[in-house]
C-alpha cells in the first residue's frame, strides 16, 4: 500500500500558537461582554439623568421621607388598625400588601381545592358529568378574568338586596348575612377559659396524625388496612367539644345587628372582596383542573389496571395510587398558577378593593406624587413574593428528583 | 382427530350493548347506581341553568328598544341586548368617525387577503409572505388606520406595502391556479427560464421597480383623513394592541432567550434579570409605570401618548414570556443539531438562523397561539388605565343616558365574544400540535 504525499509542496499546517487578536473566541468574548454592559451602562445613565432632570424641572419631591408621613383617606377593608390622619404611607403600604396576600391565600385554597375537584370529573366515566367540567373549564379560561371580575361585582354582588332584605346565610341564626355592601360574619369572642379548647384542639389533631401514622405503617408491614376515617372525625369533633362544654362554654359572639341604615359589630367584608375572592378562584380553578386533568393521564395505564387487578376500590385507586404518582406532574404548574392568583389579584383595582396596586400605585400616587418610588416599592413586593414561591417549586422540584433516583 | 370447519363463521355483529343508543347510555350515563344518582342530579341542574339561560336571553329578551325604559315594559326578567345591538358599532370600532369605518374593514380584509396564502397548500414562498406581513402590513394599516399627511417614509413605507400586496395576491392566484412561485411564473411567461440568473434578476427587479414606481405616483393622488388615536377603541383597539404586541414581542422574546442561553456571562445575567424582573410583576403594575414613569425617563419637551405607552408596555411584558416559550422550544431541539452545524463549519449566528431557529420556531406555533390568547386576554387591562378598548366601550354602555344602568349585558355579550375567539384559536393550536408532533414521528 503507498500513500504519496506530494513533497513538492508540504502540507500547510496553521501554526497553533499564533495569537489572532481579532478572530480569537476570548477576545471576542470579552469584547461583545464590554460592549452589551457599555451600552445597558449608557442606557440606565441616559434613563436616570432624564429622570432626575424631569424630577428638578417639575419640582417632584423626591425620596422615601413620606413613608414616615400620615396619610388623610380611609381604607374600607383592612386587616390591622388604620385611622385617616394617623396612619403613615408605610403603614397603607402594609395593609395593601396584607390584603393582597389575604385576598390570594384564600383564592389560592379554594381555587386548587376546586380545580381538583374539577380536574377529576373531567375524567369521569359518567359522560355528562366530564362534559359539564369541559363546559365549566372551557367557559372560564376562554374569558378574560377583567371581564369575569367586573361581572361578579357589578352583575352579582351589587346586585344582592339591599339592606333591609338581608339574605341570612345561615338559616335564621343571623350570623352569615349577605347584602349588596357586604357580607356580615359574627366574630367569636374568646372567654378566659377558651385556649383549653384550643389546646384539645390541637392535640386532637396529634392524635389524628399518629393514628394515621400507625395505620400507615400497619398497612406497609401487614397490608392490612386500619379504618382511620371514623376515628379521626371522633377524635377531631368529640374531645375539643367535650372540652368545651366542661369549661362552661367560653366562647361568645359579637353579632351583626342592624342599626339604622347599616349593619354594626361583627366582621364585614365589602362586595369587592367577593368578587374578587370569588371570580379569581373560579378563573384559577379552571386553570388547574386542565394540569390535573394532564397529570393524571401522565401517570401509566398499567398503574390503573394494576391497582384495579389487586381489587383496589376506583376512590382509593385515585387517592393512593394514581394522584401519588400525577404530583410531579401537577405541582409545577400549579404553583405558576398560584403565581398567577397574587399576580391576578391585583386587577382588584377595577373593582376598588384595596389591593397593593389600588392601594399604592392609585390612592397614594395621585396623592403625593413620588411615582418612581411607588412603583418600584410595589413592582419589588410582587418580586419578593414571586421569587418566594418560585423557591418553593425549586425545593419542591429537587425533592422529586431526588425521590425518582 | 382433529375439527376443522371449512366454511368460515359469519362474522357477528357487536353485542347490542356496544352498539345500541340504549347501550351506549347504560355504559356512559347508568353503569352504577351511584352513577345513575349522578347523571339525573347533574342532568338536574343542567336542565335548570340551560333553561334558566335561555329564557333570560332570549325568549323573555328585547332585542329591539330605544331605551331601558321600553326594555322593562316589555319584559322584567328577559336579558335587554337593544343596548348592546343599539352600540354595536361602538363596541367594534370606539368612536372612530362613522364615514371612516370602511378603513377599519379594509385594513381587517387586507390582513386576511395577505395571510390567506400561508394556509393554503399549493402556494410557494411562505417565508416571504410571512416576512412581508410582519414588515409591511404594520405601516399600510398604520397609515390607513391615523392617516393625515404622509412624509417622504410613510410614502415610500405604504408603498411598499402596497407592491408587497399586489406580489402576494399575485402568487396567492399562481400558486392556487398553477402551483408555481410568483417570480418563476413570471419568468417562464417571459420566456427567460434558461437565461443566466443575473438576467433573471434583474428581470425581476425591474418588473418590481415599474409596478413600485406607478404605485408611487398613484398614492401621491390620494391622503387619507387624519384620525386622532384617542378616537380608537372597541374591539378594533384591543386587536391593534394585541396584534402589535404578539407581532413585536416575537422577536424580542427570539433576542431575550438567545441573551438567556448565551455564553456571554453580562449578556446572560441582563436577559435573565430582565426576564425575571417583568415576569414576576403583574402587567397592570407595568401598564402604571408605562403612564407614570416613562413621561420621568423621556428627554424634556419629549411627549408619548398613552397608546405609544401602553404598546411599549404590552410588548416589554410579552416579550419576557415570549422568551421562556422561545426557550422551551430550544431547549427541545436536539444537541446533535448544534454539533452538526458545527462540524460543517457554521458560526453562531448562522447556526441559529438556519438550523436551530426553523426548527424551534415550527414547533413553538402552538405556544405562540397560546400567548397569543393569553394577550388577547390580557389586553382588557388597559381599560383600567383609561382605553377605550372593548371592556371599556362595554362599561360605557351603562353610563350612557337610555342605557343608564345597564351592566350584566353587555359584560355577557363580552364574554361570548372573547370565548368565541379564543375558544376557536385554542381549538386550532391544540390541532396544530397534533399536527406538528404526528409529522415528528416520521
Amino acid at each position: 500500500m503507498t500513500q504519496t504525499i506530494d513533497q513538492t509542496s508540504p502540507m500547510r499546517i496553521r501554526p497553533k500558537e499564533k495569537f489572532d487578536f481579532f478572530h480569537d473566541e476570548r477576545v471576542r468574548s470579552v469584547f461583545y461582554q464590554l460592549l452589551t454592559a457599555g451600552i445597558f451602562g449608557w442606557l440606565m445613565w441616559y434613563l436616570i439623568a432624564n429622570t432626575a432632570h424631569n424630577l428638578e424641572v417639575r419640582g417632584m419631591n423626591t425620596g422615601f421621607g413620606f413613608i414616615n408621613s400620615s396619610a388623610g383617606f380611609d381604607i374600607d377593608f383592612k386587616l390591622i388598625d388604620y385611622s385617616p390622619g394617623v396612619g403613615t404611607y408605610g403603614l397603607i403600604f402594609l395593609i395593601g400588601a396584607m390584603n393582597t396576600l389575604f385576598v390570594s391565600f384564600l383564592a389560592i385554597i379554594v381555587s386548587t381545592a376546586l380545580g381538583f375537584f374539577i380536574g377529576v370529573l373531567r375524567l369521569s366515566n359518567n359522560w355528562l358529568v366530564s362534559k359539564v367540567a369541559l363546559a365549566f373549564v372551557e367557559i372560564f379560561r376562554n374569558t378574560p378574568l377583567l371581564i369575569q371580575i367586573v361581572f361578579w361585582y357589578i352583575g352579582v354582588f351589587s346586585l344582592l338586596p339591599a339592606v333591609k332584605k338581608t339574605i341570612d346565610i345561615s338559616l335564621g341564626a343571623e350570623m352569615f348575612l349577605l347584602n349588596n355592601r357586604g357580607l356580615y360574619l359574627a366574630t367569636p369572642i374568646m372567654g378566659g377559659l377558651f385556649w383549653m379548647t384550643l389546646l384539645a384542639v390541637g392535640a386532637a389533631l396529634v392524635g389524628v396524625f399518629l393514628l394515621r401514622r400507625k395505620a400507615r405503617k400497619l398497612q406497609e408491614r401487614t397490608g392490612q388496612q386500619m379504618r382511620t376515617l371514623l376515628p379521626s372525625l371522633a377524635l377531631v369533633l368529640l374531645v375539643p367539644s367535650a372540652v368545651f362544654v366542661l369549661t362552661g362554654m367560653p366562647l361568645s359572639w359579637d353579632m351583626p345587628t342592624l342599626q339604622g341604615f347599616n349593619f354594626a359589630g361583627g366582621t364585614s367584608v365589602p362586595p369587592a372582596f367577593l368578587a374578587l375572592l370569588v371570580s379569581l378562584s373560579i378563573y384559577h380553578a379552571a386553570q388547574i383542573a386542565e394540569a390535573v386533568r394532564a397529570g393524571i393521564l401522565s401517570v401509566n395505564k398499567g398503574q390503573n389496571e394494576a391497582a384495579l387487578s389487586i381489587g383496589l376500590k376506583p376512590s382509593r385507586i385515585m387517592a393512593m395510587v394514581v394522584i401519588p404518582q400525577a404530583m410531579p406532574a401537577i405541582v409545577p404548574p400549579l404553583i405558576s398558577q398560584w403565581m398567577n392568583t397574587v399576580k391576578n389579584s391585583s386587577l382588584a383595582i377595577a373593582i376598588g378593593y384595596a389591593d397593593i396596586v389600588s392601594l399604592f400605585m392609585q390612592t397614594t400616587l395621585n396623592q403625593i406624587g413620588h411615582a418612581v418610588e411607588l412603583v418600584g416599592m410595589t413592582m419589588a413586593f410582587y418580586m419578593f413574593i414571586s421569587l418566594s414561591i418560585s423557591g418553593l417549586l425549586n425545593i419542591y422540584n429537587k425533592r422529586v428528583q431526588l425521590v425518582e433516583r | 382427530m382433529a375439527i376443522i370447519n371449512a366454511t368460515k363463521t359469519p362474522e357477528r355483529a357487536a353485542p347490542l350493548g356496544e352498539r345500541s343508543a340504549i347501550g351506549w347510555v347504560h355504559k356512559n350515563l347508568f353503569s352504577s347506581w351511584f352513577n345513575a344518582i349522578l347523571t339525573v342530579v347533574t342532568g338536574y341542574l343542567v336542565f335548570i341553568t340551560l333553561s334558566g339561560v335561555w329564557s333570560w336571553g332570549f325568549t323573555d329578551a328585547t332585542f329591539v328598544a330605544q331605551n331601558r325604559r321600553e326594555c322593562y315594559d316589555n319584559s322584567l326578567t328577559g336579558a335587554c341586548w337593544a343596548g348592546v345591538i343599539d352600540w354595536l358599532d361602538n363596541i367594534f370600532y370606539g368612536r372612530y368617525p362613522r364615514d371612516q369605518i370602511w378603513r377599519i374593514n379594509y385594513g381587517a380584509l387586507m390582513l386576511v387577503l395577505w395571510m390567506a396564502p400561508l394556509w393554503m397548500g399549493r402556494v410557494k414562498g411562505k417565508i416571504l409572505i410571512g416576512a412581508g406581513v410582519v414588515v409591511f402590513y404594520p405601516f399600510l394599516a398604520g397609515y390607513l388606520f391615523s392617516g393625515g399627511d404622509k412624509g417622504l417614509f410613510m410614502q415610500v413605507m405604504v408603498t411598499g406595502a402596497v407592491v408587497a400586496l399586489i406580489a402576494n395576491t399575485a402568487n396567492m392566484l399562481t400558486g392556487v391556479l398553477r402551483g408555481e412561485f410568483l417570480p418563476d411564473y413570471l419568468l417562464r411567461v417571459l420566456g427567460k427560464t434558461t437565461a443566466p440568473d443575473k438576467t433573471q434578476h434583474n428581470m425581476l427587479l425591474a418588473i418590481a421597480l415599474t409596478v413600485f414606481a406607478a404605485v408611487f405616483i398613484w398614492q401621491t393622488s390620494w391622503t387619507a383623513e387624519e384620525v386622532s388615536w384617542t378616537k380608537w377603541g372597541g374591539l378594533f383597539l384591543t386587536m391593534v394592541i394585541a396584534g402589535i404586541g404578539i407581532a413585536s414581542s416575537l422577536p424580542g422574546g427570539i433576542i431575550l432567550a438567545l441573551g438567556r442561553r448565551s455564553k456571554l456571562t453580562v449578556v446572560r445575567v441582563l436577559c435573565v434579570a430582565f426576564i425575571e424582573v417583568f415576569r414576576s410583576v403583574p402587567l397592570i403594575t407595568v401598564l402604571f409605570m408605562a403612564t407614570t414613569m416613562f413621561p420621568l425617563f423621556m428627554p424634556e419637551g419629549f411627549v408619548l401618548n398613552k397608546l405609544v405607552q401602553v404598546i411599549i408596555a404590552v410588548v416589554l411584558f410579552n416579550a419576557c414570556y415570549m422568551a421562556e416559550t422561545v426557550r422551551a422550544g430550544l431547549q427541545a431541539i436536539p444537541k446533535g443539531q448544534y454539533e452538526a452545524a458545527h462540524t460543517i463549519g457554521l458560526g453562531y449566528w448562522r447556526t441559529t438562523g438556519l438550523i436551530i431557529m426553523p426548527q424551534a420556531l415550527k414547533h413553538m406555533i402552538p405556544n405562540i397561539v397560546g400567548s397569543f390568547i393569553g394577550l388577547l386576554k390580557d389586553t382588557t387591562l388597559v381599560s383600567i388605565i383609561g382605553l377605550f378598548d372593548i371592556l371599556g366601550m362595554l362599561r360605557s354602555i351603562s353610563k350612557d343616558l337610555p342605557w343608564l344602568g345597564l351592566h350584566k349585558e353587555p359584560l355577557i355579550f363580552g364574554a361570548i365574544l372573547f370565548f368565541v375567539l379564543c375558544f376557536s384559536m385554542s381549538k386550532y393550536s391544540r390541532h396544530l400540535e397534533v399536527k406538528l408532533s404526528a409529522g415528528n414521528q416520521h
